[in-house]
């Protein structure tokens, strides 16, 4: 592996970062507040830092990118973004310590949605508007979204690409990466502008409405108020809010379909049916479970079920009430729906419908099997067979989960937090959803889990955006030998 | 533009990252699952997975949109059933495929003109025996191109370290040959590729390649230590449709041959078609064998059995024992960098060749025909300078050519001019040109100005 070219091409993404922060120093200009020094400040670092990787490490140019290096590259991209877009939080005091600017800025980026900030409507909206900024930018991918307008990444994009979007099944909507990037980018920008415009017409604001819209459509899931969503207690932006959030959670090829004039792809495709038929089952159940229970009309047990349960299941993580009043079953629904995810191919997080799906079937084909012994089975999506490895690559994906999320759990609660806030910090995080139960739910913060707690929780948000394995397998010695 | 890739072997696998690098929109369709995850693991290339002669598959492929269509699976059956499809469901596609049982020899110009509609049938046998052929004709030579209709030749030959050449200034050489020197294009020095300049100095061991007309290149050659030997015997290994093919034409050229096979089946089948040529039931790495047959007094031995490994020990073999001049037929690409370290120089390879006639008719604009040099890293093309091209009725030092690319002849009617800074290219003279890869799509883009003239 050589490492000079990929911390080379590290710099590159890290230049592109830094620019991308005049967007929130516009903001801070138009506001005049205090977010200008530090942003500024911020922009100057990150591009420093990127222009001296990129400079000490040139020369080494290549047309091949092998996988190990599009892996290290998109990790070290990652936690680079996440470190420098701390720079903000940081500077601008916002944030006690570095940790918490870290875990901030990670939990931006991988669109996860969990929050040190105790006061969000006391932060200058130049770091409001970063905050919603960077989960917009790492919705769709930092990496994706270079890969898109940046030529020189070349033919070596796609390793980039598989390693940030390692989809189970690998659909690719063009000829070529580049291209494919860029149509991605561009469905997700135009349904972006729809649902500000949506916003808009409901009586909010243009700068809540960007915010908001940066946040729902990669299942973000930052507020710019304390309350979230709750805060602006209106039915219509509940409504709207919740639409998006559907779509967000959608394979974002299926989107590109549509518009091309096939709506019928959404039908077509099986796992937008069982995410939708889920969707619709669990808002169900939950309704159900909290009428009469927390709400006393169907209508409102309605309205607030299925914002949660949408809201959890996309990975989203914005609230309009207090799930943790709601009944205990609800809250294991809940809590499951964090496992589960959006589709393959959203911006959701999540084990991804898709992999839950194939595992599903493929437990029916073991207990078929064991009924007719000389059966021949072939698992399938659609109409298509399901080639035995990427079956193999779900297992492993789900065996992986699983493993990591205990052992994550049982790390962080060795630092002396409590059973049930270990559990869902873990799951929330990993599933980059946002607020989880116990002391980490809807109406408190992550402030207060312990120094060392908040790397690893940083850890878990990378480890669940970039599907486990790219992060995975740094920690493997046998991808530094040489 | 849009090019469906059916069959992702060796020449489909090659042909797709080729242009990939060209900019062009690639989708490649093959039945296994080990050469698609190859592909799409290793190209930026769309792939599908499915039977190439489906219409479902091609559909899926996007047939409708893409202009050509390259049919180039190992199954000559699915290559046809491919094409007729093709023509089925989007007749405006160009398509080309690629046959390989003599049996269609005769059918390719009926295929052109009846249904399917193959614009080009392409058989890779037929240009690996081209290329024997040519090699063996030019004394010394490891590459022989011709272009308009073999009155000019494109030549690589190695540069001997003996040669009282070497070392010398390409500026200087005239003194030395005088009116012999050649235009040299490339130069070829440890596997990079050198666009040289008058400062340039040949080395001891370069690869030079260089144009010249039909009537100069025995001058050039001698200039260049290079002396014709005669061609009198001829020593095949291996009786495939290849060996078969050459036995043919060397016996019409009345050079006496002989052909060794391992199977007598084979052997007698070859038997009965063959003339004067000797055919021999054994191995070809059988040293006694060879040495009945006299291997020291062969002019030529020719290893085209269909395992390379074995043409390749074979050809080191048959050097040893005293034969001349080997040329060997290989098929894995990543050899070729370990020809000439080993000492053989000449190399055919049925699938390079099958690449080299498919790129010239994907080329655009009016490319007659275009190669590519070892290494795959430059090309040369042969195109009309259309009236309407910017290249035409000005002084060649005006025109800005990409980099890395060189006008190395102008072909006015018969003549044939090696071009200088003043030389002016008219309407419909025939131009040759060099370029290196990354030159190529440019080059494209002026040679075919205007598209709505074709």
């Amino acid at each position: 592996m050589r490492w000079p070219y990929v911390l080379h091409v590290v710099g590159i993404l890290l230049i592109f970062f830094g620019f991308s922060m005049i967007c929130p120093l516009a903001v801070g200009f138009y506001y005049a507040d205090s977010s200008i020094v530090p942003m500024a400040l911020s922009m100057g670092i990150t591009i420093v830092g990127g222009l001296l990787l990129y400079a000490i490490f040139r020369g080494t140019k290549s047309e091949i990118v092998t996988q190990r290096e599009g892996m290290a590259i998109v990790a070290l991209g990652w936690t680079g973004v996440g470190f420098f877009g701390a720079l903000p939080f940081y500077l601008g005091g916002e944030v006690s310590s570095f940790a918490n600017a870290f875990f901030e800025s990670v939990s931006g980026v991988t669109t996860t949605g969990s929050s040190v900030i105790q006061d969000i409507e006391s932060i200058s909206r130049g770091l409001l508007f970063w905050r919603s900024f960077i989960q917009w930018l790492g919705g769709m991918g930092i990496i994706v979204l270079s890969v898109a307008i940046l030529p020189f990444l070349g033919v070596g994009g796609m390793q980039l690409y598989k390693a940030e979007v390692p989809s189970p099944v690998p659909d690719k909507l063009k000829p070529r990466i580049r291209d494919t990037a860029m149509v991605l980018w561009k469905v997700y920008a135009l349904i972006s502008t729809a649902q500000v415009f949506f916003l808009l017409l409901g009586g909010m604001d243009l700068f809540n409405a960007l915010c908001h819209t940066f946040t729902t459509m990669p299942t973000g899931g930052f507020s710019t108020r304390n309350a979230s969503i709750a805060g602006f207690d209106s039915l219509y932006l509940d409504m709207v809010i919740l639409f998006f959030m559907i779509l967000a959670g959608i394979n974002f090829s299926l989107h590109y379909q549509a518009l091309q004039g096939k709506p019928l792809a959404f039908w077509r495709d099986s796992e937008c049916r069982f995410f939708i038929g889920l969707t619709l089952l669990l808002v169900l159940i939950v309704s159900l479970d909290t009428f009469g229970v927390v709400y006393e009309d169907i209508g409102r047990s309605f309205r607030y079920g299925a914002f949660q349960v949408v809201s959890i299941l996309t990975t989203t993580g914005y609230a309009t009430a207090d799930y943790e009043q709601w009944p205990a079953m609800t809250h294991l629904i809940l809590f499951f729906c964090m496992f589960i995810g959006a589709s393959a191919g959203s911006t959701g997080g999540g084990m991804k419908c898709l992999r839950v799906m194939l595992y599903l079937k493929y437990c029916y084909k073991e207990l078929f099997s064991l009924i007719h012994p000389h059966a021949v089975k072939q698992i399938k999506i659609g109409r298509k067979p399901v080639p035995d490895d990427v079956m193999r690559s779900v297992l492993g994906f789900l065996g992986l989960y699983i493993g990591l999320f205990a052992l994550c759990t049982i790390l962080l609660s060795s630092m002396g937090v409590d059973f049930v806030t270990s559990i869902s910090a873990v799951a929330a995080t990993m599933g980059n959803i946002g607020p989880g139960f116990g002391s980490v739910g809807p109406t408190e913060n992550f402030v207060h889990i312990p120094y060392l707690g908040k790397w690893l929780l940083s850890w878990c948000m990378l480890l669940g955006r970039l599907e486990i394995y790219t992060i995975v397998i740094l920690l493997v010695p046998e991808f530094w030998r040489k | 533009m849009k090019v469906i890739i059916v069959g992702a072997g060796e020449v489909g696998f090659h042909i797709a990252s080729r242009l990939v690098v060209e900019n062009k929109d690639v989708v490649i369709v093959d039945k296994n699952p080990e050469a698609i995850r190859r592909v799409s693991e290793n190209i930026d290339v769309q792939v599908v997975s499915g039977s190439g002669s489906s219409p479902a598959v091609l559909m899926e492929a996007g047939i409708k949109e893409a202009e050509i269509l390259l049919a180039v699976t190992d199954s000559d059956e699915v290559n046809l059933i491919a094409c007729l499809v093709a023509n089925i469901l989007s007749p405006a596609t160009k398509k080309l495929s690629r046959l390989r049982d003599a049996d269609y020899d005769a059918y390719h110009k009926i295929f052109r003109d009846q249904p399917p509609y193959i614009d080009t049938v392409i058989n890779p046998e037929i240009e690996v025996v081209k290329t024997i052929d040519r090699l063996m004709s030019v004394p010394g030579a490891v590459d022989v191109w011709e272009f308009a209709d073999g009155r000019v030749k494109f030549i690589g030959i190695y540069l001997d370290p003996g040669s009282r050449l070497a070392g010398v200034r390409l500026s200087d050489l005239t003194n030395l040959i005088g009116d012999r020197r050649p235009l040299i294009a490339a130069i070829i020095r440890e596997e990079e590729l050198i666009i040289p300049r008058g400062s340039n100095r040949l080395m001891p061991g370069d690869l030079l390649y260089f144009i010249s007309e039909q009537e100069r290149v025995q001058d050039i050659l001698e200039a260049f230590d290079k002396h014709p030997e005669p061609l009198r015997r001829a020593l095949i290994i291996g009786g495939g449709r290849i060996g078969y093919r050459l036995a043919m034409r060397l016996e019409e050229k009345s050079i006496y041959t002989k052909i060794i096979e391992k199977k007598p089946e084979r052997c007698a089948f070859l038997a009965g078609k063959m003339n004067k040529a000797i055919v021999l039931c054994g191995d070809g790495s059988d040293q006694t064998l060879l040495d009945e047959e006299n291997i020291r007094d062969m002019d030529f031995v020719i290893t085209l059995t269909a395992d390379e490994e074995t043409n390749i020990l074979t050809s080191l073999l048959a050097r040893r024992m005293g034969a001349r001049k080997t040329i060997t037929k290989i098929d894995k690409f990543s050899y070729f960098p370990l020809m000439t370290a080993i000492g053989l120089e000449q190399v055919v390879s049925p699938r390079l060749s099958a690449i080299n006639t498919i790129l010239q008719h994907i080329r655009r604009g009016k490319v007659l025909s275009a190669i590519s040099l070892k290494g795959e890293q430059a090309e040369v093309m042969e195109a009309v300078a259309l009236e309407t091209a910017d290249i035409v009725g000005k002084p060649l030092r005006n025109i800005s050519f990409p980099k890395g690319s060189l006008v190395t002849g102008i072909i006015r009617q018969d003549r044939v001019i090696i071009p200088s800074g003043d030389s002016i290219i008219e309407p419909g003279d025939r131009i040759i040109i060099f370029a290196v890869r990354d030159a190529i799509p440019k080059i494209e883009k002026i040679l075919a100005v205007k598209l709505e003239y074709f």
